[in-house]
């Protein structure tokens, strides 16, 4: 096999001086959510190990998490693809096309089999044979399954490939669903977001490449540094929530004033994602800072849970529940008292019988 | 005046009567502060910062009911364990409880003017374990989104997977208070059967969950389940 690069020699390469590598293995250490004195050993591997090879396969979506991706401010996806990384397939980023492109993809499978990492958008259409989602002329389903045999880790980027996403959305006619039964037993890094923050795109497949290993992850198999907090409990209008100001509309003086939008259906409160502490675009924003409640797009079946901007499931006419729990109650309440009334004529009745001389039934 | 004889049964130790009143305080705080947190309202806001209502507050009341309520759960189940009259549970593995819970419906359902005399009666026993499943329901449910404040915690990982087999955080919520709507329908329910029971019958339905005693004019058939009685 020939001799891959390491960080440090493509940094050199490309006539950068040792201290701007170093600059960008400190940036690298923030960006994988690492304390500081991981710089040392963030360092030592930039240094030593060969550029990890990664292999980016696109199934069923929309390709938004690339268009999330390339926006990475720290690094630059730029710096990412070209010096971190040695980006050998990517659909949406590659120059290449054709058959000679997806031979280059055969030809990656078998040269570095067992090395790479796999990166995988979008979701696995399943109907019909996996035909709804062809690429390559091949159904997506197949080359996600060969790849993903010879991968040494699988990143899934985005709610498609966590868990269907839109495509999975109820009543899902293409039979999408989350890669994570289509990869075998290989290890599997869960990204989900619709699309995810481009930091944490980045900054997973930088552990991976750095490490060689797989960052500590939850229980749903996402990275704890990036997937660790609710959105509600790292959310700056949090205080807001505490306080009992809300917004009740979007046009409102609390909206106006930005009070929390708990009331309009936030996910906050049941969502995971670093919005509220890392935010989008290099800390300029994220959807609660703009005025928007959370739809809880990392959330596995988000697309289902709505309405998103309501705190509670609404049934057409009848309402939510608290409505429909209101009514239940008073129509049980109603009933208590037309039995109440039959209760009084019943016992007058039996007891009647009692002074009749006639023993009840059901006493003997 | 009509004078009658009547057995008294001794059956709810006082771990059954102290606890349930608290539990019931506890459910009643519980439903309440809960339907505030999910639909909070101003009071009295004319300076928001001052208004009376803080959701941080309701919060801590709902929690500290919780808290309350499965601690009193626990020391309810202790009464469970040491004393015979305080099992509630329906006697399904028994045929008899079948036909007797038939002979207790057609009585509600007004088509019978009377029915067996029993200490706790089947259709009874079935609404508790109801409750039970839904407390249960309420216990693991919210415990799982109380404690994914932190998810590395002791409680998270008692708890979180709650959340993954409902298939979502959100979902959590969605049963949590759903499951609250049903036990409000018990709590209707379960009051208009006790004062009904205690107004035809006449056995102490309602003051047995104070003093712990039923008066039974006849044997009942479930007897064999609690100490012989006194006869008054």
């Amino acid at each position: 096999m020939e001799k891959r690069e390491t960080m440090l020699e493509s940094y050199l390469r490309r006539g950068l001086s040792r201290r701007t590598f170093i600059k960008g293995c400190v940036a690298l250490t923030t960006m994988m959510g690492l304390s500081t004195d991981m710089v040392s050993k963030v360092v030592e591997a930039a240094e030593k190990k060969p550029l990890p090879v990664v292999i980016w396969l696109h199934g069923h979506e929309c390709t938004g998490c690339d268009e999330s991706f390339i926006r990475s401010g720290a690094p630059l996806a730029s710096d990412l693809v070209l010096t971190n990384i040695a980006l050998e397939y990517d659909h949406l980023l590659s120059a290449g096309s054709g058959e000679p492109f997806e031979h280059h993809l055969e030809e990656t499978v078998k040269k570095y089999w067992g090395q790479y990492i796999l990166a995988v958008e979008g979701a696995v259409s399943t109907t019909d044979n996996g035909t709804f989602c062809m690429s390559g002329g091949k159904p997506f389903v197949e080359t996600l399954q060969r790849v993903a045999k010879g991968a040494a880790a699988i990143i899934a980027y985005g709610t498609c490939a966590t868990d269907g996403g839109i495509q999975g959305a109820k009543p899902n006619p293409t039979g999408s669903a989350g890669i994570k039964h289509y990869t075998g037993t290989k290890p599997i890094i869960n990204v989900p977001g619709c699309p995810p923050i481009p930091e944490v795109m980045t900054g997973v497949v930088m552990h991976v490449a750095l490490f060689g290993k797989i960052p500590p992850l939850d229980s749903e198999g996402r990275p704890k540094q990036f997937y660790g907090n609710r959105i509600h409990d790292t959310c700056y209008r949090r205080p807001f929530f505490d306080a009992g100001m809300f917004a009740d509309s979007y046009d409102d003086e609390g909206a106006k004033k930005g009070w929390c939008l708990y009331k309009l259906g936030c996910r906050g409160p049941e969502t995971y994602n670093s919005c509220g502490n890392l935010r989008w675009y290099q800390g300029m924003s994220y959807p609660i800072q703009s005025g928007a409640a959370c739809i809880g797009c990392s959330n596995a079946h988000f697309w289902d849970e709505g309405p998103m901007f309501a705190r509670l499931p609404e049934y057409g006419p009848l309402g939510d529940i608290d409505k429909i729990g209101a009514g239940l109650a008073v129509a049980t309440a109603a009933g208590v008292a037309v039995h109440a009334a039959a209760s009084v004529v019943q016992k007058q009745q039996r007891d009647k019988d009692k002074e009749n001389g006639k023993e009840q039934v059901g006493n003997k | 005046m009509v004078k009658e004889e009547r057995r008294i049964y001794y059956l709810f130790s006082p771990f059954l009567r102290i606890f349930h009143w608290i539990m019931a305080v506890s459910i009643l705080v519980m439903f309440v502060s809960g339907l505030l947190i999910t639909k909070p309202v101003y009071i009295n806001a004319l300076e928001p910062t001052y208004t009376l209502f803080l959701v941080d507050v309701t919060r801590s009341v709902h929690f500290l009911a919780a808290f309350v309520f499965c601690a009193s759960l626990i020391l309810r189940v202790y009464g469970y364990i040491i004393n015979r009259g305080d099992r509630l549970f329906p006697r399904v593995l028994e045929g008899h409880f079948y036909s007797e819970t038939v002979d207790v419906a057609l009585h509600y359902m007004l088509l019978k003017k009377s029915h067996a005399p029993f200490l706790r009666n089947p259709l009874a026993r079935m609404s508790y374990a109801g409750l039970y499943v839904m407390a249960a329901i309420e216990i693991v449910t919210g415990f799982a989104m109380y404690n994914m404040a932190d998810p590395n915690t002791i409680g998270g990982f008692l708890f979180g997977w709650v959340n993954t087999v409902l298939g979502g955080e959100y979902m959590t919520h969605v049963v949590h208070h759903y499951c609250a709507w049903g036990i409000m329908l018990f709590v209707i329910g379960h009051i208009y059967m006790a004062i009904r029971a205690d107004f035809m019958e006449g056995e102490g339905e309602i003051s047995s969950m104070f003093n712990g005693t039923k008066l039974l004019e006849h044997e009942p058939k479930d007897a064999c389940e609690v100490e012989p009685p006194k006869t008054k």
